[in-house]
């Protein structure tokens, strides 16, 4: 039995429970950003568990590519296309949680001990061995002579990668649509439009928030100044009150 | 430190993957350099040649396979008699499909979207469906999946073979969210698809795993010698082997992993569908039979029963769900779950006979569903394919070529004497028995009864129904999707009445090189 | 402890995401579920590889990686095109294919 050490124990006993809250707070959170979070942290202790497991090379692609590249494009399309991302909970079949939900107990009871008593009298041999020249090294010799070929695939997929997100997310603009600097011009000073850069939102002593108006010279707020997606902020009350900035603060 | 030596590589073995792979680089290029409309018969031209290439290159080597020198590629691929004959079906199979894939004169533009990423329903997406050119990266697409096919079923270890799983699918993922009309069902259906599809490699990754544990390697023959070792423990291996069963029955379509299979069917584009019903099940079920002949052999009294109870279940219910259907496209999805069903009847069967008729039913099934799919694209109306069966009422009256054509299709769907399905399945059902597998000989043979009974309401509808002011027109059919439906119609009944040919070089190609 | 608690815990992870792809309805969140069950396999791959003494383990957790990141891109593609017609990430409202 190979000897596991009283450091490598420390940090099991620590991360493995954050990897498994991660997951269950993945499936559990009702905002889909939550869940990427969540499963960010659950990949960050894989990325761990793979550095102490002797392979450090691994554990930092883990790190950096994984949860680093990989979860931010989740991220990035959440926040493109996902700003009600919160779910449903009306269920559409009837009982389908439920029976996931044991089916999925059921499943991970079976793996888990399953596998448990399958490796249970398995006698590790360590990778002291096949690290002996490096890490990376050790992993370069095997993708460029026992993988090379399925290393040299790898490169089919990553184009149809590409050739598919082209396609998918790609409008070619036709010829008509294209308007030239001068139509451009006569469009942006045409009667009605404002040529100048919108203001920017207000600054306050109470709030900058990038929700706040600015204010027009006659009190109004300038609708312009914030962006339309951005719910218009209601000021409260107190924040409404006059201040008594301009009188030093002076009761007149 | 040791030099790195670049293991034996054997280009002649792998000029047929790497002339598919090249010629899908090409077209990718020739999308970003050539105007529009030469696009369609460069990359049909380009594509073809590659698979003449491949072809050749596969003929070349079917003389000549040594089983010592079978290994290639640093262990990677096994170029033995089975794979070249699966490599060859898909090559010719692939060809038929892609024939499809460049028809234009069915509508204007092909079958394809012209622009996928314009928002369906839009001013400019309703413009798009009459006016403008179809997208040609499909050619680019279906040669890339087509290679990552030819490596599926020649892969000697796991990780090939994961890899190739999914060079196949990918592709084939974008390739259901082209379509021109009803372009929603297609998006849908390429989500269907896409996240089941993930779902499965993944609980297929995970077999892989397990299997690497148990086995401390991934290539089938030290599997091979492990499991019959019987060291270890085999739990790891059993658990492994049920989670690469579910990825690769998933792929082929068996119960009660073939939810996706009639929604997305009905939602691709109608080349995809016929490229997938064809060439899909051809490479699935060459990895399949790789896996389970090859590197799993020793366990095969273990999951005969599971496998069984699924083949059984998957009859019942491709054929019972297709009696329900009103969608051509759906019914000949189920009728492809219950046909998957009777190929697994006929891997299970084992031993030679069992491995001949399987090669045979699937090369004969290719060319019959291509056939049928092709002559669904040619029934439309102004909406574009009219493939709702009360639409098809009285088509005998109107174009009684075609739908004779499609009659004897739907015979050989249905197993009827002189077709290919009846060789096929007779000689499936045959194997069984030899087998020991009776009870599966008796529900295939009660199946095939049930199943008779929705194609033979369509034979009826067709000839014996007036045409009515909803029968749509037959479009007369340009070079490229008559010769599709052609070399169908032709192999389905040469190989009905004179199967011999196929079978002998079935029965040759039944060996798997460990 | 021995190191076949990390096979454990990769089982745990890998059922909590098949778990979360049935009872979830976001696209996104489904695929996110997906995503993890791959983690789990990697997990599962890397302690093998530390159990068996050989780097192929280590090796195929790479591939798979490459792998993943090149399905994300066009499994978000899909998602991003169907958004843009539905408003929704929802796989309750893809529900045109109906028997």
């Amino acid at each position: 039995m190979i000897d596991v050490s009283w450091g490598e124990q420390v940090v099991f006993y620590i991360l493995a429970p954050i990897a498994v809250i991660g997951a269950l707070g993945m499936v559990m959170a009702r905002n889909a950003v939550h869940s990427a979070l969540w499963l960010v942290l659950t990949m960050l202790s894989l990325g761990v568990f793979y550095i102490v497991q002797a392979g450090p090379f691994i554990g930092m692609v883990q790190i950096i590519v994984y949860t680093g590249a990989i979860m931010m494009l989740f991220l990035f399309v959440l926040m493109l296309v996902g700003r009600d991302a919160s779910d449903s909970v009306i269920e559409t079949l009837r009982g389908q949680k439920v029976a996931a939900i044991a089916l999925g107990v059921g499943l991970g009871v079976l793996l888990g001990t399953g596998l448990y008593r399958g490796t249970v009298d398995l006698t590790p041999v360590g990778l002291a061995e096949a690290n002996k020249n490096g890490n990376v090294q050790g992993l370069a010799s095997l993708i460029f002579t026992k993988y090379v070929w399925a290393f040299e695939v790898t490169s089919a997929l990553l184009i149809s990668a590409a050739v598919g997100a082209m396609i998918l997310a790609h409008v070619e603009r036709r010829k008509d649509e294209r308007i030239g600097q001068a139509a451009m011009m006569k469009e942006r000073f045409l009667p009605g439009n404002y040529p100048g850069p919108k203001p920017g939102p207000g600054v306050y002593a109470t709030s900058n928030s990038v929700a706040t108006p600015a204010k027009l010279p006659d009190g109004n707020p300038a609708q312009r100044s914030i962006s339309p997606i951005l719910p218009l902020r209601e000021l409260e009350p107190a924040e409404k009150a006059d201040k008594h900035t301009l009188t030093g603060g002076h009761q007149s | 430190m040791d030099k790195l030596k670049l293991p034996d590589m054997d280009y002649v073995a792998l000029l047929p993957m790497l002339a598919l792979f090249v010629a899908a680089c090409l077209g990718v290029i020739i999308e970003a350099l050539v105007p529009r409309r030469f696009r369609n018969i460069i990359q049909l031209v380009l594509s073809i040649v590659a698979l003449a290439v491949a072809m050749f290159f596969v003929v070349k080597q079917s003389g000549e396979v040594v089983a010592s020198k079978a290994l290639t590629a640093g262990g990677a691929i096994m170029i033995d008699h089975a794979a070249l004959f699966l490599q060859g079906a898909l090559i010719v199979l692939g060809f038929v499909a892609l024939l499809l894939f460049g028809e234009r004169s069915l509508e204007f533009g092909g079958p394809f979207v012209a622009q996928a990423a314009v928002t369906v329903g839009s001013e400019r997406d309703r413009e798009q469906t009459g006016r403008e050119l179809g997208s040609t990266e499909t050619f680019p697409l279906a040669l890339f999946s087509l290679s990552g096919m030819l490596l599926f079923v020649s892969a000697n270890d796991l990780l090939t073979m994961f890899v190739a799983l999914e060079v196949f699918s990918l592709p084939l993922y974008l390739l259901c969210a082209l379509a021109r009309r009803k372009r929603l069902l297609s998006q849908e259906s390429a989500l269907k698809y896409f996240l089941l599809g993930a779902y499965a490699s993944a609980f297929f990754l995970f077999g892989v795993a397990m299997v690497y544990g148990f086995a401390k390697a991934v290539d089938f023959k030290a599997i091979h010698a492990e499991a019959l070792l019987g060291e270890g423990n085999s739990l790891l291996l059993i658990i492994g082997l049920a989670l690469l069963a579910i990825g690769l029955l998933f792929k082929v379509a068996a119960a009660p992993f073939h939810v996706w299979t009639p929604d997305v069917y009905q939602g691709a584009p109608t080349p995809v569908t016929a490229f997938m019903a064809s060439c899909t099940k051809v490479a699935a079920f060459g990895g399949l039979l790789r896996v389970l002949y090859v590197g799993f052999d020793g366990l095969g009294w273990q999951f005969t029963p599971v496998l069984g109870a699924i083949a059984a279940l998957t009859v019942l219910v491709g054929s019972i769900l297709a009696v329900t259907q009103t969608d051509l496209k759906r019914l000949l999805a189920y009728s492809s779950v219950a046909n998957a069903g009777y190929i697994l009847i006929g891997v299970i069967a084992g031993q030679q006979l069992g491995l001949t008729s399987v090669l045979f039913y699937l090369v004969a099934y290719g060319f019959t569903v291509i056939a049928a799919f092709a002559l669904i694209s040619l029934v439309r109306d102004a909406d574009g394919e009219a493939t709702h069966l009360s639409r098809w009422a009285g088509l005998g009256a109107r174009s009684p070529l075609y739908a004779g054509i499609f009659t004897f299709i739907l015979l050989a769907f249905a197993g009827i004497p002189l077709t290919s399905g009846f060789i096929a399945k007779l000689s499936v059902f045959g194997a069984a028995i030899d087998g020991g597998q009776t009870w599966l000989v008796i529900i295939g043979v009660i199946t095939s009864i049930i199943l008779a009974f929705p194609y033979l309401r369509v034979v009826v509808m067709m000839w014996l129904s007036e045409p009515g002011e909803s029968t749509p027109s037959v479009s007369i059919p340009g070079g490229l999707t008559s010769t599709a439906l052609g070399i169908g119609t032709l192999a389905t009944l040469v190989f009905g009445v004179v199967p011999g040919p196929l079978l002998d070089l079935a029965e040759k190609a039944s060996s798997f090189v460990r | 402890m021995t190191p076949m608690w990390y096979i454990v815990l990769s089982a745990i992870l890998f059922s909590v995401g098949a778990v979360g792809v049935l009872i979830r309805r976001n696209a996104i969140v489904l695929f996110m579920c997906i995503e993890l069950m791959l983690n789990a396999a990697n997990l599962a791959l890397v302690t093998f590889s530390r159990i068996n003494g050989t780097l192929d383990g280590q090796i195929m957790a790479f591939f798979v990686m490459v792998v993943a990141a090149a399905e994300v891109v066009i499994g978000l593609a899909i998602i991003m095109l169907i958004f843009r017609t539905r408003r929704s990430a929802s796989v309750d409202d893809a529900n045109l294919l109906k028997y």
